[in-house]
Formats: C-alpha cells, sequence, structure tokens
C-alpha cells in the first residue's frame, strides 16, 4: 500500500526541505520506492538539496500542463535505487497548480511508488492548499523557538481541517546542552504545548551545513548522528518502533577539551 | 577559575533560563491566536466590563485580573475582581 505524506510547517527557514531530502533518502535506503516532489513552485530548493540540480529538464508544471509525460519528468537519483525527484518549476507562481492537479498527479503517482513525499513551500496560501491536496498524512517540521511553534500550533489547526488524520512532528535544529541549561524549550514542553505525537527529534549539526554544501544528504552517511537521527525517523514511517534518543550532550573532560581545541565544533550525541 | 576548571569537567555552565519565558511567551500566544483576540482588544474587553462593575461595586483596580486561559480543550476567559464595598447607593 503506497502512502503520500507532506512535509510541512507554516514558518519558512525550519529545514522543511532538508528534513524531506533526508527522509526521502532513508526511506529509499531501506529498500522502497519513493518519489519526492518540490511543491514550492518558483523558489525550487529541493533539487540543490539533493544534488540535482543540473538534471532537470521538466518539472511538476509541465506535467500539470501535458507538455510532457510524468515518467519523462522524474529525475531517478543514481545514489540508491528506487529514489526518484519530481522538481518544481523555478519560472513560473503557485497559481499555475490547483489542488485538484494535485490529487490526480498524487494518484498517479502512488500507482508507482511505495512513497510520495511532498515538500510544501512556507505559508498557509495556495502552494500549501496544493501541498496538502493528495495527502493521506502531515509531518509538520519545528524549531524549538516561539515563532515557529506558534506556526506549528497554527498548521496542526488546518491540517484537521483538511480532514487528514493529526499530524506528526519532527523538532528540528534541538540543542540538549541549551535544554539542560534551561535556555532552550524541551521536547516535553514543546509538545504539552502542541499535543501531537512526536515522530523524532533532529540535534542541531553543523553537518546539515556542510552536507547542503555538497548537495549530499547527511542521511547517505552511515557515522553521522544526524543521519541516523534521520534513518531512525524513516523506520517510524514504516511503522517500526524505534526510540527516540534523548541526544544528552557527552560532558567530561575529553568531548569539552576537544570542543575547546576546536576539533568538533559543536556538542558530541 | 573555579568556572574555567568547572567547564574543562564538563558541568554545565549555568544559562539565564530563557526556556521558561519562551513557554510562557508561546502559551499566551497560541491562546490569543486561537480566540483571534490580541492583547489590545482583550484591554478593551476588560474595561468595558469594568465600567459596568464599577456602577455596582467599588472594587481595588490594581488587584484586577483578566486573562485567557487554556485548559483541557478549552479557552476560559478568567477575571478575579477584589471587592472593595458593595455600592448600595446606585440609581
Amino acid at each position: 500500500m503506497s502512502e503520500c505524506i507532506v512535509v510541512t510547517s507554516g514558518k519558512g527557514g525550519v529545514g522543511k526541505t532538508t528534513t524531506s531530502a533526508n527522509l526521502a533518502v532513508s526511506l529509499a535506503l531501506a529498500g522502497n520506492k519513493v518519489v519526492v516532489v518540490d511543491a514550492d513552485i518558483g523558489l525550487r530548493n529541493l533539487d540543490v538539496i539533493l544534488g540535482l540540480e543540473n538534471r532537470i529538464v521538466f518539472d511538476l508544471v509541465n506535467v500539470i500542463e501535458g507538455e510532457c509525460k510524468l515518467k519523462v519528468a522524474l529525475i531517478k537519483d543514481k545514489r540508491v535505487p528506487g529514489l526518484y525527484l519530481l522538481p518544481a518549476a523555478q519560472t513560473r507562481d503557485k497559481n499555475a497548480v490547483t489542488p485538484d492537479d494535485m490529487r490526480r498527479l498524487v494518484a498517479d503517482l502512488k500507482k508507482e511508488f511505495d512513497y510520495v513525499l511532498i515538500d510544501c513551500p512556507a505559508g498557509i496560501e495556495q502552494g500549501f492548499k496544493n501541498s496538502i491536496a493528495g495527502a493521506d498524512r502531515a509531518i509538520i517540521v519545528t524549531t524549538p523557538e516561539v515563532s515557529a511553534i506558534r506556526d506549528a500550533d497554527r498548521i496542526v489547526g488546518l491540517v484537521e481541517a483538511h480532514e487528514l488524520p493529526e499530524p506528526m512532528l519532527i523538532l528540528n535544529r534541538y540543542r540538549p546542552g541549551m535544554v539542560s541549561r534551561g535556555d532552550m524549550m524541551s521536547r516535553e514542553d514543546i509538545l504539552e504545548i502542541l499535543a501531537i505525537d512526536l515522530l523524532g527529534v533532529v540535534p542541531d549539526s553543523e553537518e546539515i551545513i556542510t552536507s547542503s554544501n555538497r548537495g549530499q544528504p547527511i542521511a547517505f552517511d552511515d557515522d553521522s548522528p544526524i543521519g541516523a537521527a534521520y534513518r531512525r525517523i524513516a523506520g517510524r514511517i514504516q511503522g517500526e518502533d524505534i526510540e527516540i534518543p534523548d541526544f544528552t550532550p557527552k560532558t567530561g573532560f575529553w568531548p569539552t577539551f576537544k570542543k575547546w581545541m576546536g576539533l568538533s565544533g559543536q556538542e558530541a550525541y | 577559575m573555579l568556572d574555567v576548571i568547572r567547564k574543562m569537567f564538563g558541568q554545565p555552565s549555568k544559562g539565564n533560563g530563557s526556556s521558561s519565558d519562551a513557554k510562557q511567551r508561546l502559551k499566551f500566544l497560541l491562546v490569543h491566536d486561537e480566540v483571534a483576540l490580541t492583547p489590545a482588544q482583550l484591554d478593551m474587553m476588560k474595561n468595558e466590563i469594568m465600567d459596568v462593575i464599577k456602577r455596582y461595586v467599588e472594587f481595588d483596580a490594581e488587584g484586577v485580573e483578566f486573562r485567557l486561559d487554556k485548559g483541557d480543550g478549552h479557552i476560559a476567559l478568567v477575571s478575579n475582581v477584589p471587592v472593595r464595598r458593595v455600592n448600595n447607593t446606585r440609581d
């Protein structure tokens, strides 16, 4: 049975596209046939995060307007079997697509793929309505900040108004060191306020920047704790029962000494 | 110096506890978002209601509490007006 999942947040810049890319990679690494759709028409970025920007010929709007076959527009990722990207149009605007178009597109994709991931644009207007139209469930990405959680709360309401099941939360850019110092809301605080289920926690890391520099999603990296966090989330999406670790930073002499010496620029997990 | 040694051995240094500010501000925002009433509008409502109360009783204006509160799935308007004495001479 195939499933369409929309990755959304309300607020921009919380990591929707990075999350979509890494979950798509992780689901494909687990042996699924996955397509990730960039629904941010006019501001496409998912191709860049995936490192596939040089291979785009056709896009989502071309498919919807019947200028090319769906299969022709899909870009196959050569690093893992079963991973495909449907890029957004860069030169059009969000009104080029309607919710009905998206419902038809998703229905076609679900015939071919186990998972259809939709990378939703920021905001709650047309792009959001398009993204959510064909989805079976929603993942909300937020960061531990007042503004991001406020927007996430609004999205929870909108998702439920669209008669989708209760969305699940990914808490991104979490900094356990700051939480233990009392300078960041804890995941318990955030779950208490949003009252939805937690799908996963992704700690803040410089690795996200370096991986986006290279167009190589961190989920490909077997040794990265951040990559492992994404792979665990993908496992939970597939219905596996995997515990969410608490990411307490390693303290003690050596980790602290290394951090001082600049050997690792961040908290170790 | 002690602080430096503490840091060396990985004892977390004390933050300024800003997360509780964040949580409080967030709760306040979400309640106001849900009822679609800004703090300024809530204040207007409070003033109008207090004007009515004033016609019947004398109260301590400084001690008035007036806020939105989110309980189990519902939002309540909570107010506490400390009455000084009942105004019997109303016309």
